[in-house]
């Protein structure tokens, strides 16, 4: 008998459901990884640590390119915790069959968030306010 | 009008992996899948197997993977595809017996283990044992499932976790223990309580996507899950998974 090899998880044969699981996977690994990566970043501000200094770790991480990039990680919070609301909603019983409401609300938050957040970093990246 | 069938096919007496074959068709665009299955299985090809008995949506029995998502083979109407081209596999994850047949066994035992019988201790009424319209309504929606493993084969943590006992059969449990006339909740609770059972649910949803029969699998999960959380701790934390 022949067993499939795939576990067939790949999101676009079904519905939203499947991928606010699968971005909520991704997003925790993000996050994960970024806090991993903001405690090595701190820990040069403990002095004589291979002799780099913290201001100039401080510096580099000033850089346009990074705080766009921060932006993507805002953007990771606010999914991750937003759904992560939806989830927890649908996990007391609330909004099962109304799943996909949960969803949009829960985006429609975030972006609203998220378009707060990159009018407030604009300046910081192109040196002019955005409005 | 003409419709280009491709199905897959795989003999494990003489293939090593499935491939898939290509059929023309003649059909009423208001025919099903099914149809098309028969005539090919008729007029070109008797060794193409596949499941099937009521031919009416009732028996669960042809449930396959059909254009990108998982259907019931009698009851998709070809004009509702909105193409010629017809692609038929069996359902995926699960064990390929011989063409679209699949091997169904885990799936029935799960369902099994939950005890999907009426379990009644006390001694009968005289004639039957009555339930009001409202009780019956509590559980019309479960009482709907034909069994026919689109939601298991759909679920990506059935993929994951071999032991996981799935959609249907979580959804069985609930028929039963949301059933007014049974008695047998506490030994049914116990049963899905723990991390093969109803805990292991992500909500993902896809069950209830594919469901041919419109039942919402998660709802179901989730009330078993609030019945369980209302017992004693002891009770949710003692059984080991
Ligand atoms: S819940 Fe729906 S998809 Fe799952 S076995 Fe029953 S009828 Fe089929
Ligand atoms: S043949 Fe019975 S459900 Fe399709």
């Amino acid at each position: 008998m022949y067993r499939p090899k795939t576990s067939d998880i790949w999101p676009p044969r079904y519905g939203l459901g499947m991928w606010a699981w699968l971005f909520q996977r991704i997003s925790g690994l993000v996050l994960a990884l970024y806090l991993i990566g903001h405690i090595w970043v701190i820990s040069f501000s403990i002095a004589g640590q291979g002799g780099i200094r913290f201001d100039s770790v401080l510096e580099t991480l000033q850089k346009p390119y990074v705080l766009a990039l921060e932006l993507l990680l805002f953007w990771a919070v606010l999914y991750h915790g937003l759904n992560g609301l939806r989830v927890i909603l649908i996990d007391f019983g609330l909004g099962i069959r109304e799943q996909h409401i949960l969803f949009w609300t829960a985006m429609a938050v975030a972006l609203a968030l998220l378009s707060w957040g990159i009018i407030e970093a604009w300046p910081y990246i192109t040196g002019t306010p955005l409005i | 009008m003409q419709f280009k069938f491709h199905i897959q096919r795989y003999d494990p007496s003489s293939d090593w992996a499935p491939r898939f074959e290509r059929y023309l068709v003649e059909l009423d665009p208001l025919a099903t899948v099914l149809d098309g299955l028969h005539k090919i299985q008729e007029q070109q090809d008797g060794s193409l197997c596949f499941r099937r008995s009521c031919r009416s949506a009732i028996c669960g029995s042809c449930a396959m993977y059909i254009n990108g998502t998982h259907r019931l083979a009698c009851k998709t109407i070809i004009k509702s595809l909105r193409t010629k081209n017809i692609k038929v596999g069996p359902l995926p994850r699960l064990t390929i017996i011989k063409d679209l047949a699949v091997d169904m066994g885990p799936f029935f035992e799960k369902v099994e283990r939950i005890m999907p019988y009426l379990v009644a201790n006390s001694s009968p009424p005289k004639g039957e044992r009555p339930q009001s319209i409202e009780e019956r309504r509590a559980i019309n929606e479960m009482i709907d499932c034909i069994m026919c493993g689109a939601c298991y084969s759909a679920c990506p943590i059935v993929g994951l976790d071999k032991d996981y006992l799935g959609p249907a059969a979580l959804t069985k449990a609930y028929r039963f223990v949301g059933d007014s006339r049974d008695e047998g909740a506490g030994e049914r609770l116990s049963l899905v309580n723990n991390q093969h059972g109803v805990w292991r649910c992500h909500t993902i949803f896809n069950c209830q996507k594919v469901c041919p029969k419109s039942i919402n699998p998660t709802w179901s999960i989730q009330q078993l899950k609030k019945r369980l959380t209302r017992r004693p701790s002891w009770v949710i934390f003692g059984r080991k998974g």
